[in-house]
């Protein structure tokens, strides 16, 4: 997928006044806010869990080869076929070899950020294989021709009335006027393609080394039927998901739902290991499981390491207060909100994303919420040094900042400073004491008026003793 | 207890009735409080825009003027945040520091969270009467737990009358330069905050950090709302007659 | 070099290791990998269960899965048969080989012990076992107990031991340790009937799997 979040300003202005998408962004708060908040105190001692899970990332980040040969040779004992992808052009490349190969002319996908890292649709289209998107939201923006806007919700931008026309539109049917009937005709539509697909494409949201396993979690039942009934099944995914066991899973899977729908377990979690055995009436007669870096192991090691604990649950970007205002789109590829704004950056450059870093008041909503404890505000702080460091920053910035600070370690400069400064603005405020424009920062006065000082600073009148 | 008292550049500037109120309240919790003549900012600009040097600087004058008290006081959630924890990430590479650091952290406090839990402050002083609704600043909140400290407060005092509004643990989009950077934006997040105020059908907002306070002030004013006081919480438990002139 | 290789290699350069150290490493190193794999040691858990058939029933209805009772298996077709005619649904399906020799059309029904196809109304299917914790199904695929017959039809019926409800996935994992070697090709894990809430955020039931899962407990 393209990267356009050098244009987030520009965008932030156009989502503020898009009155569906506000209508739309409005149902955060019900169904993920209040949702999670409904079920995560199920959990016995969330802290102790989210420690827990925090560990377990770290114990496979700390060791990841070791851990992804692990993975592939249990996974390869097994009969599935690991490769490794560099880029997700290679990811393209090699999907589209894995069809000729089997001679593969549909495809029935379910849902995989990983693959719109790589723009795959678009890739196997060009390759002479047609692709479904089974999961509801993902077929509705492939219909659409739109890009996600959330990870776990893709569809979250749009409302119903705008899907019942794109149906009606699209599939040649009576428009339908609920949102169960709407789903009963994706489901009607979307079967066949079930069927008749020659290969399923999914994503995974852990690799098992202890038994060479790719984990899914579905609710709709697309994932268990693009990785049960095509006779070639390809999982993609980052090489940052795995999992050493079982029971790593288990305390992960306790998190997972609960952060991201509100849910004490999705409705499917499938475990898939190999291929069909000669007897089995279903499954895949072949495995191939694609582990994309993508810019992934540069993170290794680094002070930003701990964003690869992610496990891809939304929920900072579903209390981010910046998301919640603007939806997913705004943020310009496929990661939006606060682990979006240190991805996109981290594996698309910093010099493609200058906003995204800034772009939040570092509330801290998102880290109390990760349930495996990244430090969210704390990395966009360090992308902001490493602007910083680069001279990424505005002229105009540095300079306010190297001036304040300068103002701030010269106790008496400053005091003289904010003296007249105070006085000035004082002044300017006149008799309603508000000041509606302020030099250098239409940024605030544009929208807001800026209280005027009191007109004399503290230090000045705890000097003439004032309080006694 | 001698108590340093941090007033914070943005009480110093623009508020210093905030400074005052702070005062009495620490005396009237049995405090003596000392007020270092040099001190200017935490630093906190600098450090959340990526400029790390000048952070470690100030955060160096503010261990010099303050490491000799036996607790240092703030009328701000987000500046003692700053000091308790990210000071100690500045210096992670230099083990005495850091210790000194840390130590001179942890008897870093923000008011509200000083009077509740150390100085244990029985009687309140103001006398405000009237219905107020209360803001949750996020780095008070979510670095230091102050949540119950500053309605434990307003408990005790008999003619106030608390109405929570919704979210008020939500961000009111100051966030310091992002206020003026992403201005679009924080005006529609402080747009939102101030429709749960006008909801709560309060007479006053409160809130411990007056960066916050300034925003919502801001966007109360320009949507023609020139009745809700916006006051901190300081002002509200002192009640402090000192008009500033 | 191939892809792998230059995989493997960055991850080696990010952490600052040499390829022997990080893939072979030191003997204690393999060790205490080895033995985290093999202790596989459990993470919190939740409290315990008084009773697990009462708790996995009640998440399991929180989840919107039906449930049934039964004393004797061989009740299970006519407890299937009253639940099919009071919604109205259809009385012909397919079940596993094991539950082929319940009594079915004495109850009225035409339950053919093969896997399911697509135009498949009802799935009769026996489970694993059962976890208490969230009301979940764990089904392991093979050769007599196909995937396809708890995924295609609209309506899934599990036929259920209640001595097969375990208190927690962690236990679930070690029973099928016991009992297998290594995981079958498919481990899937059900929670009530198939759904989405991709439009509007609002639960439909009934997605691209079953609309409605009976959990039906007898002794099997």
């Amino acid at each position: 997928m393209q990267n356009t979040s050098i244009n987030f300003k520009r965008q932030v202005t156009i989502k503020l006044a898009d009155v569906k998408l506000q209508g739309a962004l409005s149902r955060l708060q019900t169904r993920f806010v209040e949702g999670r908040a409904a079920v995560i105190g199920e959990i016995n001692d969330l802290q102790e869990t989210r420690t827990a899970a925090a560990a377990i990332r770290d114990r496979v980040l700390n060791d990841l080869e070791y851990w992804l040969l692990h993975f592939e040779q249990q996974a390869t004992a097994r009969g599935a076929i690991v490769h490794w992808a560099e880029t997700g052009a290679d990811v393209n490349r090699i999907v589209a070899e894995i069809a000729a190969r089997h001679g593969v002319r549909t495809a029935a996908k379910s849902k995989s950020m990983v693959s719109e890292e790589c723009g795959l649709n678009d890739a196997l289209e060009l390759a002479g294989v047609e692709v479904m998107e089974t999961d509801l939201g993902e077929y509705i923006l492939q219909l659409a021709h739109e890009a996600p806007s959330h990870i776990v919700a893709p569809v979250v931008h749009k409302n119903m009335e705008e899907i019942a026309d794109l149906f009606a539109e699209k599939h040649q049917l009576p428009r339908k006027t609920d949102i169960a009937e709407l789903c009963r005709e994706a489901r009607e539509v979307l079967r066949p393609a079930f069927l008749n697909a020659d290969m399923g494409i999914s994503g995974g949201n852990f690799l098992l080394a202890e038994t060479g396993s790719v984990l899914i979690v579905t609710n709709e039942g697309n994932g268990r039927l693009v990785t049960t009934l095509p006779r070639v099944h390809v999982a993609i995914t980052g090489i940052e998901k795995i999992v050493p066991t079982l029971e790593d899973v288990t305390t992960l899977l306790r998190l997972l739902p609960r952060s991201a729908t509100g849910q004490s377990i999705t409705n499917y979690v499938s475990v898939l290991t190999g291929n069909k055995d000669s007897a089995d009436h279903d499954g895949p007669e072949h495995f191939h499981i694609i582990l994309l870096d993508n810019g992934r192991s540069s993170l290794l090691g680094s002070e930003m390491q701990e964003m690869l604990r992610c496990i891809r649950c939304g929920a900072c970007m579903n209390h981010c207060p910046v998301y919640q205002n603007i939806g997913g789109h705004a943020y310009g590829w496929v990661y939006p909100g606060p682990m979006g704004s240190i991805l996109t950056p981290l594996l698309g450059g910093l010099e493609n994303a200058p906003d995204l870093p800034n772009a939040s008041t570092l509330c801290g909503a998102c880290a109390v919420v990760c349930p495996v404890k990244i430090p969210l505000p704390d990395l966009l702080r360090k992308l902001r040094e490493k602007q910083m460091e680069r001279g990424m920053k505005s002229r105009q910035e540095t300079f306010m900042l190297k001036a304040w600070a300068w103002l701030a370690l010269h106790p008496a400069i400053y005091a003289m400073a904010t003296k007249i400064g105070v006085r000035l603005m004082r002044i300017l405020g006149g008799k309603e004491k508000i000041l509606h424009h302020l030099p250098g920062a239409r940024g605030w006065t544009d929208g807001r008026d800026f209280p005027a000082p009191a007109g004399m600073t503290f230090r000045e009148l705890y000097k003439r003793g004032v309080h006694k | 207890m001698h108590v340093g008292l941090f007033v914070t550049c943005l009480v110093d500037t623009m508020r210093p009735r905030i400074g005052f109120a702070t005062i009495k309240l620490l005396e009237a919790a049995g405090c003596e409080v000392i007020v270092p003549e040099q001190q200017t900012c935490c630093g906190q600009p600098g450090y959340n825009s990526g400029d790390r040097k000048s952070a470690e600087a100030m955060a160096l004058k503010f261990l010099a003027e303050f490491e000799a008290f036996d607790y240092v006081v703030l009328p701000s959630g987000s500046c003692a945040g700053m000091i308790r924890v990210h000071y100690p990430d500045l210096f992670k590479d230099d083990p005495a520091l850091l210790a000194r650091i840390t130590a001179l952290g942890q008897r870093t406090y923000e008011l509200t969270d000083f009077l509740v839990n150390i100085a244990k402050l029985k009687k309140v002083p103001g006398t405000f009467q009237g219905t107020l609704t209360y803001h949750d600043s996020c780095s008070g909140l979510r670095e230091l737990d102050v949540y119950k400290q500053p309605r434990a407060l307003l408990a005790k005092m008999p003619n106030v009358a608390l109405h929570e509004m919704v979210e008020s643990t939500t961000c009111c989009g100051f966030g310091g330069t992002f206020s003026v950077k992403y201005g679009e934006l924080s005006t529609r997040m402080a747009d939102n905050k101030c429709q749960h105020i006008e909801a709560a059908h309060a007479g006053a907002i409160v809130g411990g950090d007056l960066g916050c306070l300034l925003n919502i002030e801001g966007r109360l004013r320009r949507n023609g709302d020139h009745t809700t006081r916006v006051l901190h919480i300081a002002e509200v438990l002192s009640d402090s007659d000192l008009e500033a002139p | 070099m191939n892809a792998r290789d230059k995989i493997l290699s960055k991850i080696r350069n990010s952490q600052a290791r040499t390829a022997a150290g990080s893939v072979a490493g030191t003997v204690a190193q393999t060790e205490m990998r080895d033995s985290y794999l093999a202790l596989h040691p459990r993470g919190p858990l939740p409290p315990p269960l008084d009773n697990l058939v009462a708790g996995f029933k009640e998440r399991a209805i929180k989840l919107s899965s039906d449930v049934m009772e039964a004393s004797d298996s061989k009740d299970v077709p006519i407890l299937l048969a009253r639940y099919l005619s009071e919604r109205k649904l259809p009385v012909s399906g397919v079940c596993w080989p094991s539950l082929a020799g319940l009594p079915w059309s004495t109850a009225g029904l035409d339950i053919q012990s093969r896997p399911a196809k697509n135009q498949d109304l009802v799935g009769v299917t026996g489970a694993f076992c059962a976890i208490a914790e969230t009301g979940t199904l764990m089904m392991l695929s093979g050769p007599e107990t196909p995937a396809t017959t708890s995924l295609l039809p609209e309506t899934h019926v599990a036929v259920l031991d209640p001595r097969r409800i375990v208190a927690t996935m962690e236990d679930a994992w070690n029973l099928m340790r016991k009992e297998y070697k290594q995981p079958p090709r498919a481990v899937n894990f059900i929670s009530g009937p198939s759904r989405t809430a991709d439009i509007e955020q609002t639960v439909t039931l009934g997605a691209h799997g079953p609309y409605r899962v009976l959990l039906i407990l007898a002794p099997l």
